[in-house]
Formats: structure tokens, C-alpha cells, sequence
């Protein structure tokens, strides 16, 4: 495994943002500062007249005044980063990594999910959870699994609440959903602040710290794909994935959006989706769109693929397809 | 043991069918270790030129299922100087091998329609004569089950883990399919999604 | 810029007044205290302590908010009669309207930043320091001209103000253009909120082009419907003159929007029921129930036949010029449009969600509260407003009678 991580971290400072993830010792300031730095010292006392709802929320000078991820230089961003791994750190008692790798040249990633194949077992969507740090409590899954009647696909009549001994059911068929990585993505439009957008490899991302917060694209969203945090999210120290990107499963916090990334931490270093390596059935392919010798574009040649709400023009690069 | 074969090698075409191995219990399970599987030479005309175009060097490992230890090697019990002779004719009380069910195909398919008759660690061979190591069980698999071979060896059917663009380790047939009742076994589905709240304000008290 | 002494004139003005005024502006604070309180709450917990769910992402807030953009629109009623056609009764009270439309946008402006999850970064929106995403999100050209809107009719109203303060002709050629922008802009206000929902693929209900017209022609029936009892409370309480034939003008308008407004309901109707597709769904949440769940329907019921009443009662000159009968009529008008232009229209387009699932949606106390201190915070500035506007205009509250003092 090591060979072939040498060879992603050779694409990955290539990337295109041009940001080498996040190193310890930079500008002179030694990581005992940044440890020492208080997190909260620089806490709003003066503007609070302005902005006394910073006092309750909790948030830090720096984190305030953060700028978009795309707009941070390459010692913002590592302040930024650096800021983000004190905070983590103090919160969940581990060290993170927090990466910024940009995309890899020449990918466009697709996914592909076999309909025929899958079971309704869920193992993807509670893998999703771990890997993705989602809030435990409330709640957020970022794939629901849709259980339809045979020769049915009514969403109205499908359901994500069923609960048998085993599974699959007998006169069912399982639809898992999530973000479909639209290429004329109706949330990233709707956007008041472009807090959310598509990224050259075909990801949609949010940056968690220039949210606002409206749930704009929730509305948009034609596939349930977003979430948002209600409250501050739950995750149980021990189970925390330390292995983290900044546009992808770094812990959020509270009142902003946040979505699946096919798993942009993994991917970027060449991995499989979490989901994709966990699905008992191998239901779940993934892939670049631009190589015509990957699976996805396999399947896309040789199978019946469709997508969900085609009519709607959002164009996913999540592919349903029928193997047999 | 760790070893690896060209996809090159393992997407050329098996044009045959086959069953698979007799001896093994049914557990789904991914084997830890890799094997050198040894490859019958088969020429790339054969192909045909209907497998997709193979990136050079793309390499990946295919796991090994091993057979479970009490049963094997075959030949302990099975073999010319043993006591088993070979028995072509079908016979649904089996004086060993009692806990085997054998669901697969129906009433046509029978022990020796995939193991080796006569040598008895080995599964039947394909047109080039050699008999099939149980490594190497997919091959034979691909006999009957054409099409679900193809798409496994593109990628489509089946199982992969690794990197989407790299390494990568295949499942194979066997650790999916019981051979003897290759039918994908029930699971027990993980919990439910929680129904989204009733407005509590105590909820809030986090 | 004023004549010195005129603020401390305003402050005076402001603290000075009968009992009921200090009754009203202390309940006003009351109710003020208690949403910031709730507020407060809101912010500390999150919006965990809104109804609002994945499912129903907006709720009371943003019904609020779109309903009071149609008050804020009908400002407009006012300007045309007044400014372009020189209607004399209506141009000397619509001052009233544009202090009207001015506390209408300061409550959309409170109401969409409660919904926020995030005010704190509100400044991300500010072009410059911020990113407005412009042209694509339609939520940055509604803040855009919100806030032009609220320019315009601070200015306008401010700039002949200053002059009947100082006892001056205005320059009507240079305010003119002002006031011919700022009525295709109060038109731009409520078209642009419709098209915020309008666009949205995801929401068939809302995903009707016939939107953005039935917003228009409800706003113009509820904004008017308050106006009407603002002015008959400010004739009542104050010197302001106000001829009966300015409030009947706008019953008129009233009675010709709420036809309109009807008219389009019953096409989307025809269109929904006819076809028969899927889109029918929030349709049948919204005045049946679906799938055992249906808690908008009474209040949907409610509002169809209030506004049916005030229709007739409109429509019937007798009943429209019967202060009794048209006071009612405005009452039922603007409750039954808060009730289908608010969550009315809002939540449908999220029910059912577009998976296919049935979620309802009830405000949550915290949410009513902070509703309800917002309505306060509209309510002082429009007294406020009222208290310093009054005097100038009848000529109580000027240069000289500063002189004389």
C-alpha cells in the first residue's frame, strides 16, 4: 500500500488548488504556538454590541472572520487548518488531519449503483456515517435506502423505514439514495453566497465555514441529498474518523449544510467511497467518468444504466444500472 | 504470499463454463492472504477482441479462499490406491460429506460436473486439459456462468476494494457464493433511520 | 443637513403623546423583549428549537416573510394613482403607504435573518467583503432588491419630507425619477420572492409558472386590506386627513386583485386536477390530507373562505362602502392571504418531500415568539414612523413652527 500512496501524493501536489496538505512548522509559528494560541481568547468582547449573537454562538475571532475556502491564500488556509486542528483536537482528544488536496487531473468521478444487486441492508449508510463524521444524534444518514414494491418505482409508495429480520424481502426491491453529484446541480445555483459549488472533478462540496445557513439548497435539491445541522453535532469521541478534508468529513458544526462527497478524503487519495468498499454485494461501483476503461464507464457501455429524475435535467453522475 | 496477476491475464477469456469447489463450507468470508495463482497459457487470440482495452501494468490482487483445513487435501480419502472409488452415477445419501447441501442447478448439476474425478484436489479442466487448482475456482465458474464472469472481470458484477484507479483486490465468485448453494445468503439489515423529531425544546439541551 | 434643534424636535415628539400611545409602544417593547428572548434561545440551541426538520427545511419564518413582501409591494397600489395619475386623495396620504412598506421590508429583512442558521456570517452576503452570488441565486437578487426597495422608500418619502419640513416646493422632476423606478421595483420585489421558490425544480407546487402572477395579485389584495385600517386608525388619532373616496379608490383595487387572485387559483386547479399527475400531491396535503396527515387542511379551508367573503363583500358596492362591512372584509383578507400566502404556500412545496415522504411541519413556541417580537419590531417602527411623518405633513412639525418655539 505504501508504493501506491507515494503515487497519489505525487498527483495530489500537482492538484490544481495547489495547496499541500496541511504541514506543522510554517511562518515561524511552531505548533506550540498555535497549541498555545487560546482558541477563545480573542472572543468578540469588543464588537459584541454588533455581534452578540457570536458570544452565543461560540465562535472564535479567527473563525469569524475566515474567508471561503477558495479565497484563502496558502498561509490562510494553513492558519486556518492549523486553527481547525487545535479546535478538534480539544474537542474529540485526537490528532486530525485536515487535507486540501484539489482534484486529480483528468477525473471526472461517476457512480454506479447495480438496483438487481442490492439488498436493502443498510451497511452503507451506517459506514457513510462513520467515515463521514455525521452527527449521531440528531440524526443525519446521507443515504437513505428507498424500499419499492416490485414492479413499482413510485417514490411515493416506496418507504426508507422498513425493518425486517432479514433482508432482501420477498416482493421488494431496494433504491439506496443520495447525492446524485448533479452536473447542472440545482443547489449549487441557488447558493446566496457560493458556499456550495461543483468542483472540477465533479464533486459538490460545501464549505462548512461560509455557509450561511439559509437551507436554500435543501429546497433545490430534487434528491434529498442535503442535511442540515439542527443542533451541534453528536459524534462520540472514540468513534471519531480523524482522517479528514476540509471540504469533506472534517466535523461541522452547528445550523450548516452538509452532503456526501463520495467520500472526497478517500477518493482524492485514490481509494474506493467508503460505501463502495463495505456493500456485502458489490452493488456499488465508482469511478472516473473520464477513463473509458474504468468500471463506471464499463457498466455505462455494456448495461441499462438511468438516472433519477431524469426529466428534471439535473444531470447526476450517479448512475442506476440493472446487471443482468 | 502476496502476488498478483495481470488483468490482462485475468480478462482474457475463459470461454468455458464450470462449477466450482465441493469441499467448502459456506461462509462468505474475504480471505486475509494472496496466492500465485499459476496461469495455463492461453493465447490472447482466443480473446476474441471483445474484452475492454486493458491499461498495461494495471495490476491487482486476487485473494485467496482457502479450503477449510479438515477436508482437505482431497486425496487423503479420494484417489486410485483409496477406498472411495469414483462413483459417476448421482446418489443423494452420501456416506461422507453429509453436511453438504447442493443447491446449485438443480437436479442436472452433480459432484463431478465440477471436481476433478480422478485428481481429486483439482477441479475439472477447461478446453486446454490441465485440471483448475481450487485458487483458481472462477475460471471454472465462468464455464457455465459466462456473462456474470465477463462483468466480473470488467468490474460490473461482484465485489472490489482497494483504489478505484489502482491496486485493487477482487472478490471472487467463492466469497460471495457458496459453491454448493451459491444463492447470496439473507442478512440481517442495520437499524433503521430515525423519523425526523417532534419539536421537543428539550431536544435542544445538548 | 436638517435644520438644527429637528432631531431633538423628533425625540421630543416621540416621548410626548397621549396614554394609549405609551400603552401601545410599552406592549410593543413587551412583545419585542420576549421574541429577543426567544430568540436568544434559538441562537444558543441552534434551530433544533424550530419545527423545521430535513424534511421541512422552512417553516413560519419564511411564510412571514413572503406574505410581508406582498405588503411591502403594495406600496405600489398607492404610488401609481398618486404620482402618475395625480389622484389628489391618494397622493396626500400615500406617504402612509411607503412608511407602510418601509416597517413591512424591516420585518423581512428580521424575518429571513431568524430563519438563518448562521447570522453571524451574514456579512458573507455584503458584495466586497462577502460573495453575493449573482446572477444565478435568486436569493442574492431578492436581498438586492429588498434593499433597494427599502432605499427608495426611505428616500422618497424622506426627500419630500425634508422639504414640507422646511416648507418648500420639492424638485418633482428629480424625485419623479425615483418614484417612476420604485414602481416597477415594488413589482420586481414580490416577482423576484416568487421566483425564489418558482425555480426550484425539486418543488413541483411551486414550480408553476403561474407563481410570480398569483403572488402579485394576492399582495395586492392583503397590503391594501392593511392599509385601509392603518388609515382609518390614523384619522382617528391624528390630524391626518384622509377622505373616504382615497380608501374607497382602494377597495376598488382590492376587489379587481382578489378576482385576479381567484382566477388564478382556479387555473392552477384546473390544470393540477385535470392532469392528474404526481404534482397533485401537495394539493391534496394541502386542502385533503395525504397519507393520514393533514393539519394545514382546516387552516387552508379557513382561509378559501375568508377570502371568497371578502371578495363579495368587495366585489358589492353597498358592502364595500359600509365601514363595517369593509373593515371586516380587510380583516378577512388579511388573514386569509397570511394563512395560503404563508405556510399556506410554504409548506406544501416541502410535502410531500421529494423522495416521497409525508413530514409535517408545526412552529415550534420559540418560533411563534420570535414571529411575534418581529411583528412588534415592524409595529414600533411603523408608530415611530407614523409619529414623526404625521406632524410634518400637516404642517405641525415644521421650520417655522420650530421658529416659534
Amino acid at each position: 500500500m505504501t508504493d501506491h500512496n507515494d503515487r497519489f501524493s505525487e498527483k495530489i501536489t500537482a492538484s490544481s488548488h495547489g495547496v499541500e496538505s496541511a504541514s506543522e512548522n510554517r511562518d515561524g509559528r511552531s505548533e506550540k504556538d498555535a497549541a498555545i494560541l487560546p482558541d477563545r481568547r480573542s472572543f468578540l468582547a469588543g464588537v459584541t454590541a454588533l455581534f452578540g449573537m457570536l458570544a452565543v454562538s461560540s465562535c472564535s475571532w479567527e473563525e469569524f472572520a475566515q474567508k471561503h475556502f477558495r479565497e484563502m491564500t496558502k498561509e490562510e488556509l494553513d492558519t486556518t487548518i492549523d486553527r481547525l486542528k487545535t479546535q478538534y483536537k480539544a474537542k474529540y482528544g485526537k490528532d486530525f488531519v485536515v487535507d486540501t488536496e484539489g482534484p486529480i487531473d483528468g477525473t471526472l468521478y461517476g457512480y454506479a449503483l447495480d438496483i438487481q444487486r442490492c439488498i436493502g441492508c443498510r451497511r452503507c449508510v451506517y459506514a457513510c456515517v462513520e467515515e463521514n463524521n455525521q452527527s449521531r444524534d440528531p440524526q443525519i444518514q446521507y443515504i437513505r435506502v428507498l424500499r419499492h414494491k416490485d414492479a413499482r418505482m413510485d417514490l411515493e409508495e416506496a418507504t426508507i423505514y422498513y425493518d425486517p429480520e432479514e433482508v432482501p424481502e420477498k416482493g421488494y426491491y431496494y433504491m439506496p439514495v443520495q447525492c446524485q453529484h448533479c452536473a447542472n446541480a440545482p443547489c449549487t445555483k441557488v447558493c446566496p453566497v457560493q458556499a456550495t459549488w461543483t468542483e472540477p472533478d465533479g464533486i459538490v462540496v460545501v464549505d462548512y465555514n461560509w455557509c450561511i445557513g439559509c437551507r436554500y439548497c435543501m429546497a433545490a435539491c430534487p434528491y434529498m441529498g442535503r442535511w442540515f445541522n439542527f443542533a451541534e453535532p453528536v459524534i462520540p469521541a472514540e468513534e471519531v474518523n480523524p482522517k479528514t478534508h476540509y471540504l469533506g468529513n472534517r466535523p461541522r458544526m452547528r445550523n450548516v449544510v452538509e452532503k456526501c462527497t463520495f467520500c472526497i478524503q478517500r477518493v482524492r487519495k485514490g481509494l474506493y467511497p467508503a460505501c463502495v468498499e463495505v456493500c456485502p454485494v458489490g452493488a456499488r461501483k465508482f469511478g472516473n467518468l473520464l477513463d473509458p476503461d474504468s468500471e463506471i464507464r464499463r457498466i455505462m457501455a455494456t448495461k441499462r444504466v438511468f438516472r433519477l429524475k431524469e426529466e428534471l435535467n439535473t444531470q447526476p453522475k450517479f448512475y442506476y444500472f440493472f446487471a443482468t | 504470499m502476496k502476488a498478483i496477476i495481470g488483468i490482462r491475464r485475468v480478462a482474457l477469456p475463459v470461454l468455458a463454463l464450470g462449477l466450482v469447489w465441493m469441499c467448502l463450507p459456506c461462509v462468505p468470508s474475504v480471505a486475509q492472504t494472496t496466492y500465485q495463482p499459476t496461469y495455463p497459457e492461453i493465447t490472447r487470440e482466443l480473446s476474441g477482441g471483445l474484452e475492454p482495452k486493458v491499461v498495461p501494468g494495471q495490476e491487482f490482487p486476487v485473494p485467496f479462499k482457502p479450503p477449510p483445513k479438515t477436508i482437505t487435501p482431497c486425496r487423503a480419502c479420494h484417489g486410485p490406491e483409496k477406498d472411495f472409488p469414483v462413483n459417476y452415477q448421482r446418489k443423494e445419501a452420501l456416506l461422507v460429506h453429509t453436511n453438504l447441501q447442493l443447491h446449485h442447478g438443480g437436479v442436472r448439476v452433480w459432484c463431478l460436473d465440477c471436481h476433478h474425478p480422478s485428481v481429486r484436489d483439482y477441479l475439472l479442466p477447461l478446453s486446454d486439459g490441465k485440471p483448475i487448482p481450487f485458487a483458481e475456482s472462477y475460471r471454472l465458474c465462468g464455464k457455465c456462468h459466462g456473462t456474470k464472469f465477463r462483468d466480473w472481470r470488467n468490474g460490473i458484477h461482484g465485489k472490489r476494494v482497494g483504489s478505484w484507479d489502482g491496486k485493487k483486490k477482487y472478490y471472487l465468485c467463492v466469497h460471495c457464493h457458496n459453491p454448493h448453494s451459491p444463492k447470496f445468503k439473507p442478512l440481517t439489515p442495520m437499524p433503521p433511520p430515525a423519523r425526523p423529531w417532534t419539536p421537543k425544546e428539550k431536544q435542544a439541551k445538548h | 443637513m436638517e435644520s438644527p434643534g429637528f432631531i431633538s424636535r423628533v425625540i421630543k415628539k416621540l416621548l410626548v403623546g397621549p396614554a394609549v400611545y405609551y400603552v401601545w409602544v410599552l406592549f410593543l417593547l413587551c412583545v419585542i423583549g420576549v421574541g429577543i428572548g426567544a430568540y436568544t434561545r434559538q441562537l444558543q440551541h441552534g434551530l433544533i428549537v424550530t419545527g423545521m426538520t430535513s424534511y421541512v427545511s422552512w417553516g413560519f419564518y419564511i411564510g412571514n416573510f413572503t406574505f410581508l413582501v406582498g405588503v411591502a409591494a403594495a406600496a405600489v397600489l398607492l404610488i401609481i394613482p398618486a404620482y402618475l395619475y395625480d389622484f389628489g386623495p391618494i397622493k396626500e396620504i400615500v406617504i402612509v403607504g411607503e412608511a407602510l412598506a418601509v416597517s413591512a421590508l424591516i420585518m423581512c429583512m428580521l424575518f429571513v435573518t431568524a430563519d438563518l442558521g448562521r447570522p453571524d456570517r451574514i456579512w458573507h452576503l455584503l458584495p466586497g467583503l462577502g460573495i453575493l452570488n449573482l446572477p444565478s441565486s435568486l436569493l442574492g437578487w431578492d436581498i438586492v432588491v429588498l434593499n433597494g426597495y427599502l432605499f427608495l422608500n426611505l428616500f422618497i418619502p424622506g426627500y419630500l419630507l425634508y422639504y414640507a419640513y422646511n416648507m418648500q416646493e420639492p424638485n418633482w422632476r428629480f424625485i419623479g425619477v425615483f418614484i417612476l423606478l420604485s414602481i416597477p421595483w415594488a413589482v420586481s420585489i414580490h416577482t423576484v420572492t416568487a421566483f425564489i421558490y418558482n425555480g426550484l425544480v425539486a418543488r413541483p407546487f411551486w414550480n408553476a409558472s403561474i407563481l410570480a402572477p398569483r403572488f402579485l395579485a394576492s399582495a395586492f389584495c392583503s397590503g391594501p386590506a392593511l392599509i385601509i385600517l392603518v388609515y382609518q386608525l390614523v384619522r382617528k388619532y391624528t390630524r391626518f386627513h384622509v377622505t373616504d373616496e382615497a380608501l374607497f379608490k382602494i377597495t376598488e383595487f382590492i376587489a379587481v386583485a382578489m378576482a385576479l387572485n381567484l382566477f388564478l387559483l382556479g387555473a392552477e386547479f384546473y390544470k393540477e386536477l385535470y392532469s392528474n399527475t404526481h404534482h397533485l400531491s401537495p394539493f391534496k396535503y394541502l386542502y385533503l390530507g395525504l397519507h393520514g396527515k393533514g393539519n394545514l387542511v382546516p387552516w387552508i379551508w379557513t382561509a378559501s373562505v375568508l377570502n371568497v367573503v371578502a371578495f363579495i363583500i368587495f366585489l358589492i358596492p353597498a358592502t364595500r362602502k359600509n365601514f363595517a362591512t369593509l373593515n371586516l372584509g380587510c380583516v378577512l383578507i388579511i388573514l386569509g392571504i397570511w394563512i395560503e400566502k404563508g405556510i399556506g404556500l410554504i409548506l406544501p412545496g416541502f410535502i410531500p418531500s421529494p423522495l416521497g415522504e409525508v413530514w409535517e411541519y408545526v412552529p415550534t413556541t420559540i418560533e411563534v415568539l420570535v414571529a411575534a417580537g418581529i411583528w412588534g419590531t415592524g409595529l414600533l417602527v411603523f408608530t415611530v414612523l407614523m409619529k414623526v411623518i404625521i406632524p410634518i405633513e400637516t404642517g405641525d412639525l415644521t421650520k417655522r413652527s420650530a421658529a416659534a418655539a
